[in-house]
């Protein structure tokens, strides 16, 4: 009697200790859901509100210093602003611009990130390993000098004009219009596509490769049922993140990219600093975050699926 | 390489894809390091007159004219202060966050974590618009604070996921091995816990701060015209300065990302920082 009561006691004592830790756990994970709350969230909830025209508040003081605001002439807001941006001459332009050099450059750097992670773990050896070396190396290369270095590199004076002219050709000038900046988003964002397919693929078990090359499966094959269907979610978002990081894009297009049309994010930051048009600046924004929202979509339902598989949540 | 010992029916033309690829590394040599040396060389020459294969001359008076410019030096000097704060900042919140998530359960786990990656699925220069527009309010916009809050929102998903996942990765036994033996809750995390979750917490130590360092776009947005560092005067020199001194900057501001990625090379390859990209 008295050994099961001290049990009882004990295991309530256990019983309450796991809830003070869990509180625990609650205002220790608090911090950075805070920090997101605030600078993100919460900018994004009234800059919502400023593009539908309420321009008091906490948008007073933008509001006040930007000039074509657009203010509100109904309870809910405007589309005034979202109006005047989608009949703007060079908005449709640079959003094509903005979608095409998207999924151009995230097709070819998938392809590419497939291509070597799926060679590097089949088949191996030291070129594989040279090449994914290589690929890797724009991680270590801020952007900015990414950006310059791409820029002058492709420019009217840049090695291929240089090497070509030396046989009489004249090779086409790239700085300055959109296929440079596609070379420049496919540069840059090749590290973290290969880096995440080729961790994907590494957890795909050894075994199961050789079992189906014994069963006489050819490369196509183990790639197509074995390979891609295990590394699934690192593959979607390796995809995912490659789309949005492209779409969000600043540095490359504003240093290689055209005047017009360009990426709607040199729109955005030219609209918000230089041309203080800071509504429509904040327009252009919604219009990237709605053509985003899709994607972001899929990056998230591909990790809870992949957490859900693993029993984590 | 550590499939060296599987054989593929593709090993019977194997010479046909050996030209291939030799052919392919070729030409990702020159995509991927070519601007970057054609860049490099630049900090180095008196000139380069098109067409020639050859620059005009050789020179070091760059470096010089770098070191002797007051404003190419404060942003040095603004870059070096700023990044490290950002990172201990980040540390501070971030760190504790990524030991709650390994070994607690607690009410609204799941929301954290989705809130936290939903973060990172907004385009950068969308969301650093938004936060501008905020930044005017909270007399934030070309403040020191305003560009480190903006940095730090860079490094969160680095310091709260790549520690999580070494978190997760210490053995539970080995701690109540530990604990059994008579080691206090602090020890046992001191000695066991974070030494062998130390390698993951470089790594994003690591990251977090080239994030920081590196970081251009908000930075630029927020606090342009009165602060510039590093990588937002690169901005402003590629448009009005020589070339060479651009080149002369970048080999400059590329250092700490050589250093500091070389030496957290093998965790990062080793799949650390795809780790951190996964909901555990």
């Amino acid at each position: 009697m008295a050994i099961s009561k001290e049990v009882t006691v004990v295991e309530s004592l256990a019983v309450k200790k796991t809830a003070r830790l869990s509180l625990l756990g609650f205002f220790m994970a608090l911090p950075p859901v805070l920090v997101i709350l605030t600078f993100i969230g919460g900018p994004i909830l009234l800059a919502l509100a400023f593009s539908l025209g309420f321009v008091s508040g906490p948008n007073r003081i933008v509001a006040l210093i930007g000039q074509e605001i657009y203010p509100k002439n109904h309870w809910w807001g405007t589309f005034d602003a979202y109006k005047s941006i989608f009949h703007d001459s060079r908005f449709p332009g640079d959003l094509r611009a903005t979608l095409e050099i998207t999924v151009v450059a995230t097709t070819l750097v998938i392809f590419m990130a497939l291509g070597m992670a799926i060679y590097q773990r089949i088949i191996g050896g030291r070129l594989a390993s040279i090449l994914v070396a290589l690929s890797l190396v724009p991680l270590f290369v801020p952007v900015v000098i990414s950006a310059f270095a791409l820029r002058t590199f492709y420019d009217g004076t840049g090695f291929f004009k240089t090497i070509f002219h030396q046989v009489g050709i004249t090779f086409p000038t790239l700085t300055m219009t959109n296929n440079a900046v596609t070379i420049g988003v496919i540069w840059t964002s090749l590290p973290f596509a290969i880096l995440m397919i080729s961790s994907g693929l590494q957890s795909v078990p050894d075994a199961l490769i050789e079992t189906a090359q014994d069963a006489g499966a050819g490369f196509m094959r183990i790639v197509a049922t074995i390979m891609i269907p295990l590394a699934f979610v690192p593959i979607v978002i390796a995809t995912t993140f490659t789309a949005i990081g492209i779409m969000g894009s600043f540095t490359i297009p504003y240093f290689l990219g055209s005047n017009q049309p360009t990426m709607l994010g040199v729109e955005i930051s030219n609209f918000f600093g230089p041309y203080n048009r800071p509504q429509h600046s904040i327009v252009m924004a919604f219009v990237i975050f709605a053509a985003a929202s899709g994607i972001g979509f899929f990056y998230i339902w591909a990790n809870i699926r992949s957490a859900k598989q693993s029993g984590r949540i | 390489m550590s499939r060296s010992g599987t054989k593929l029916n593709l090993q019977a033309d194997s010479w046909l894809i050996r030209i291939f690829l030799t052919l392919f590394i070729g030409f990702m040599a020159l995509f991927i390091l070519g601007p970057l040396l054609w860049l490099a060389i630049r900090a180095f020459v008196t000139g380069w007159t098109f067409p020639n294969l050859l620059p005009d001359g050789l020179t070091f008076k760059w470096w010089k004219v770098v070191a002797d410019d007051g404003s190419l030096l404060e942003a040095i000097k603004n870059s070096l202060i700023i990044s490290p704060i950002v990172v201990i900042i980040s540390a501070i919140i971030c760190l504790p966050a990524a030991y709650a998530f390994s070994r607690y359960e607690f009410f609204g786990r799941k929301t954290f974590l989705i809130g936290i990656f939903a973060a990172n699925a907004f385009p950068k220069i969308g969301l650093f618009a938004t936060i501008a527009t905020l930044f005017y309010t909270l007399n934030l916009m070309g403040t020191v604070l305003g560009v480190i809050i903006i940095q730090v929102l860079g490094t969160v998903i680095f310091m709260t996921w790549i520690p999580a996942a070494s978190f997760s990765a210490v053995p539970r036994n080995l701690e109540d091995a530990a604990r059994d033996a008579g080691a206090s809750k602090l020890r046992v995390f001191w000695d066991i816990t974070l030494r062998l979750a130390m390698p993951g917490i470089l790594v994003a130590l690591v990251m977090s701060f080239l994030s920081a360092f590196d970081e251009a776009q908000g930075t630029y947005l927020v606090g342009v015209p009165t602060i510039y560092t590093m990588p937002t005067k690169m901005y402003a020199l590629v448009l009005n300065y020589p070339v060479q001194i651009s080149a002369v900057f970048s080999l400059l501001l590329a250092i700490p990302s050589v250093i500091l990625i070389s030496l957290a090379r093998k965790q990062i390859i080793g799949g650390q920082l795809a780790e951190g990209f996964q909901i555990k």
